[in-house]
């Protein structure tokens, strides 16, 4: 019987522990449990067994660490035996028992053990490779169905996901651990595990390891309220206790089976258990638990997106889509696309989410551009620090299919639109990596000038989207806003189009609020009116801007006037200390002036005096000369003589920083004088970068341009950086003695491949001789120490 | 675990000497990221306690697990038994490391010394936990000793993160450059005897490098 057909129809019963119970027969302590499938195959066939015969319908082949990193192929035992070994006795198992008819073998995956890019080492198609090579093998020998399990890492989840997808037809499992707090070891919570999983269209979800079933029942409930999926849960015997050294679990089968009833009635599909459960307690659990009422899962039609940390419901409380990370119309913005300035974006993304922002658009379109790397990279990136959900925004599909798949979460996307080309184009990625997106009502004959025009597209959108397998509620219709100063029913026709989407279409909301007031003054006013007439005629999200006081005043002025606001605390908060502010008395004349703010670190009075000192005539040179540059200079001496810490000299870089912003600004996009090219790097397999951070903002307030290649990076790829024309310096970080061989290696490269570059290295392990010995120029023992090895070789001319 | 890194100790880690306070700005910078580590972190710590057998010269076996180590064996001396021990702060602080790498270095140097002070005071607290439950069973617990410590070389960690199954029961992994992930985590060792040795040499008494700048006085 195909497991498709009675997953969600019937309860079906998973087994219980693998480790535990091979312990108990000899597997040492560090010693891979998978070796058994080889070593002691007999063994591994009576464990399956004995769980067919206690009543479970999914055996888990006994190959959760059977990886290409814990089996490499210079190992003892071949990956490919081990894995095909784990399957053949399942299904011996499973033939001895006379259960072929009703009883499925899962191939079971774990984690890798390794974290994921950009936060670990291991890069995300990477993991999708290790994956894919065990589910290729798995389903050549024969598995039923593909489980991954015990998984704390959503991203590692959705590797292995679309391992199991683009490699096999099997239904697909997983199964994820909660810690007491609900959340997944890297963040996530239910919800947004959720999303992603269904996003991705796996066949059921759940639970699984961490904790026993009793300490599992929050979690239970809330999985049971957000999945339309079947759900799972195989807990521990309780929890994990030490006992001479010894792992013991406490919970009995009895009690086991007792608090699994109890869970089922939260609405359980599949039920087993994790480490510490026996045949015996799979024996308790389904004499108990098997003829219980069942009830399938119930579709629950709700509009999420989510990021590694969290799940934004559209259709309740109106949410907002931050408009920043986009370049139209904004020449800073344009270049630092052109500048590869990664670190802009992610300020825009902090700017908007302390102002209030749910999730954050991300357009990163300019026509020279490579827009698929660079939308990945972004999105990498803004993902990785945080926590909001994306909205992927490109009109090409080629980036928007690659940030789809590096994307950590369900995303939302924008956008599709009622032409045939487009719907063909971004349904197919829907389908395959999940996703909620925006449809324009547009169509190959424009924008119709109707409500019933717009609601008509808004249906073909809904029916095509549907073919493709994606429901209604992943799509939210854009009604569009057009400009009312040319047309002057063009509002109310979006007013119109916007009320009647719900009930006759039944999606979600969406619109960009500003396109309504092009061409007049005081553009705010019209914006924030607006805004409020959408969201009465039940706007679900919108796009704007978060900085802009007149939106965020609409937002949650409507939130209080509509009792979606408790107590006004929402309101209260953002604006209750504001008459107590403004009563402060005002005094401007003691603002102290740019060198002093540097001097003490007075980020925001730095950029205001210098933006006064602008405004007064100064010329944005002079500034730098006479006033920036001298003050970062006391503050370096100061650190140098020991009287300044480090601290200091940050918050001074930082003030600088800030001021030279406001310069650069003053120039036009003009760039100020380039001191020289420094080329910086933390080496291949060293993680920590924050002293390179430092060196790199130091250098760049005197005057450097710094080519940042970040961290992990591979010698060839300095070697590169290195020989590009002008560059003179290399700057490298090691924290670690095991990294330090990677400086030593780089540096060795740099000196066959580049040998007119300077080298200066540091990092905590690093002494004088020791750089000397491993062939770098200049040991900086610090980051001014660095600015002046620098000005050494670049000297002023 | 509710744990909070010490304010002396997180300016210590930023190089501050003994006895001098930062200035005002500098105070409320300070204080302000170590509220945010603290808030950040999630504490976890996982051990496990197997037998010890010295072999030749320095050869030590810890379980399953093969050590030569000169330090290690000296540590160690006297004790029949140790824990293997592991902690780590998570993920959460690493973002918020990496959220400050993005231009704002003083937080991010903070949140470092913060991460640092905060990862020591967990493996504080859970190191007086298992010497209650250790000396309620008649055993004496020896000072943690950490891979890295004089020879007892790093590329012991991935035995240790193994045997515990970190990954899976606390988010800690290893890299192949021997580096814990997240950054701010702990492997450990302890010993255990029955023979009580009042007033063990511990932290920086017990380190042999002089020369370090975050040295204790």
């Amino acid at each position: 019987m195909n497991l498709r057909d009675v997953l969600g129809r019937k309860r079906l019963f998973f087994d219980g522990g693998t480790g535990t119970l091979l312990q108990a027969q000899g597997l040492k302590g560090g010693e891979l449990p998978e070796t058994w499938n080889l070593l002691h195959p007999e063994r591994i066939q009576a464990l399956h067994r004995s769980y067919l015969e206690a009543g479970a319908d999914i055996l888990c082949t006994n190959t959760f660490g059977a990886n290409a990193i814990k089996f490499p192929s210079d190992g003892p035992l071949a990956l490919e035996a081990v894995v095909r070994a784990g399957v053949a006795l399942a299904r011996a198992a499973r033939a001895e028992a006379g259960r072929t008819a009703d009883a499925w073998i899962a191939l079971d995956l774990g984690p890798t053990g390794k974290l994921l890019k950009p936060m670990g080492e291991l890069d995300f198609e990477a993991a999708v490779s290790l994956y894919a090579q065990v589910v290729r093998l798995g389903a050549e020998a024969g598995a039923d169905l593909v489980l991954i399990e015990t998984m704390s890492d959503s991203y590692e989840a959705k590797a292995a996901v679309l391992a199991a997808k683009e490699n096999c037809d099997l239904p697909v499992i997983v199964t994820t651990v909660y810690g007491e707090t609900g959340k997944l070891l890297t963040g996530g919570s239910v919800a947004s595990t959720v999303a992603l999983l269904e996003g991705l269209g796996v066949d059921a979800l759940g639970v699984n390891c961490g904790m026993g079933p009793a300490q599992m029942e929050p979690i239970v409930a809330e999985l049971a309220a957000c999945a339309s999926l079947p759900v799972v849960v195989n807990p521990n015997a309780g929890l994990p206790r030490s006992v001479g050294g010894e792992t013991v679990f406490d919970v009995g089968p009895e009690e086991f089976a007792a608090v699994m009833e109890r869970l089922s009635a939260h609405g359980i599909h599949l039920m087993g258990g994790c480490c510490g459960t026996t045949p015996a307690h799979i024996r308790a659990l389904t004499d108990r638990c098997r003829a219980l009422p069942f009830f399938s899962p119930r579709p629950k039609h709700r509009t999420v997106v989510s990021s590694y940390a969290q799940a934004v419901v559209l259709g309740d409380r109106p949410v907002l889509i931050g408009e920043r990370i986009n370049p139209t119309g904004k020449k800073r913005f344009k270049q630092a696309l052109r500048e590869h300035d990664i670190g802009y974006l992610l300020n825009e993304g902090f700017a908007q989410e302390e102002a209030g922002a749910h999730i954050l658009d991300v357009n990163v379109g300019l026509p020279e551009i490579d827009e698929p790397a660079l939308l990945t990279e972004a999105v990498c990136a803004l993902q990785s620090v945080i926590p909001l959900p994306l909205q992927l925004d490109t009109s090409d599909p080629a980036a928007m299919e690659r940030a789809m798949r590096r994307y950590n979460g369900k995303p939302m996307l924008n956008s599709v639109s009622g032409k045939a080309e487009s719907m063909a184009a971004v349904f197919p990625l829907v389908r395959k990596y999940g996703g909620v997106v925006v449809g324009l009502t547009l169509d190959e004959g424009g924008i119709p000038d109707t409500a019933d025009g717009r609601v008509a597209i808004a249906k073909k959108i809904r029916d095509t989207a549907a073919g493709y397998g994606i429901p209604a509620h992943d799509i939210v219709i854009d009604p569009l806003t057009l400009t009312v100063s040319s047309q002057p029913d063009a509002a109310l026709v979006t007013l119109e189009a916007l009320a009647r989407i719900g009930p006759e279409v039944g999606c979600p909301t969406i619109l960009g609020v500003s396109n309504v007031s092009f061409g007049l003054p005081q553009r705010e006013l019209v914006n924030a009116a607006f805004f409020t007439m959408a969201l009465q005629k039940g706007l679900s999200c919108a796009i704007l801007n978060p900085l802009s006081t007149g939106m965020m005043a609409a937002w949650r002025a409507y939130l209080a006037l509509t009792g979606q606001d408790a107590q006004c605390a929402g309101y209260l908060a953002a604006y209750g200390s504001q008459g107590a502010q403004a009563a402060a008395p005002a005094a401007p004349n003691e603002a102290p002036p740019l060198d002093e703010c540097v001097v003490r670190g007075l980020r925001e009075g730095a950029a205001q005096a210098a933006r006064d000192a602008l405004a007064e005539g100064a010329a944005p040179l002079e500034l730098v000369d006479r006033l920036l540059i001298p003050a970062l200079d006391q503050v370096g001496r100061g650190f140098e003589d020991g009287t300044l810490y480090l601290p200091q000299l940050l918050m001074s870089a930082e003030a600088a920083k800030a001021a030279f912003e406001v310069v650069k600004a003053a120039m036009a996009g003009e760039r100020r004088e380039n001191r020289g090219t420094v080329v910086l790097a933390t080496v291949k397999g060293d993680i920590h970068d924050i002293g390179k951070n430092i060196v790199k903002v130091l250098l760049e307030n005197y005057g450097f341009q710094v080519e940042d290649l970040g961290r992990d990076v591979a010698p060839e790829t300095i070697a590169a950086a290195a020989a590009r024309p002008g560059v003179r310096l290399v700057g490298l970080s090691a924290l670690m003695t095991t990294t330090v061989v990677h400086m030593e290696q780089t540096i060795a490269l740099l000196r066959q491949q580049v040998p007119q570059v300077q080298v200066v290295v540091g990092g905590a392990v690093l002494t004088a001789e020791y750089a000397a010995r491993i062939g770098a120029h200049c040991y900086a023992r610090d980051a001014m120490a660095t600015v002046h090895f620098a000005q050494q070789v670049y000297p002023r001319t | 675990m509710k744990v909070a890194a010490p304010y002396p100790e997180v300016c210590r880690y930023l190089g501050y000497r003994r006895g001098v306070q930062p200035d005002p700005e500098t105070e409320a910078l300070i204080r302000a990221c170590t509220a945010r580590v603290e808030q950040a972190a999630q504490p976890r710590t996982v051990s496990a306690v197997h037998p010890l057998t010295f072999g030749a010269g320095n050869g030590l076996e810890l379980g399953p697990i093969r050590v030569e180590s000169a330090a290690l064996a000296k540590n160690l001396r006297g004790c029949e038994q140790v824990i293997l021990f592991a902690a780590t702060l998570g993920l959460e602080v690493d973002r918020l490391i990496a959220r400050a790498a993005a231009g704002r270095v003083a937080e991010g140097a903070v949140y470092q010394a913060a991460g640092a002070a905060l990862i020591e005071a967990v493996c504080d607290a859970a190191t007086d936990a298992l010497r209650a439950e250790s000396e309620a069973q008649r055993w004496y617990l020896r000072p943690r000793f950490s891979p890295g410590y004089g020879d007892f070389s790093l590329t012991y960690q991935p035995e240790i993160v193994r045997l515990l199954r970190t990954p899976e029961r606390i988010g800690l992994t290893v890299t192949d450059s021997m580096l814990l992930l997240p950054a701010k985590s702990v492997t450990a060792v302890m010993g255990r005897t029955r023979q009580a040795v009042a007033c063990h040499r511990q932290g920086c008494q017990a380190c042999g490098k002089t020369d370090c700048p975050f040295r204790r006085d």
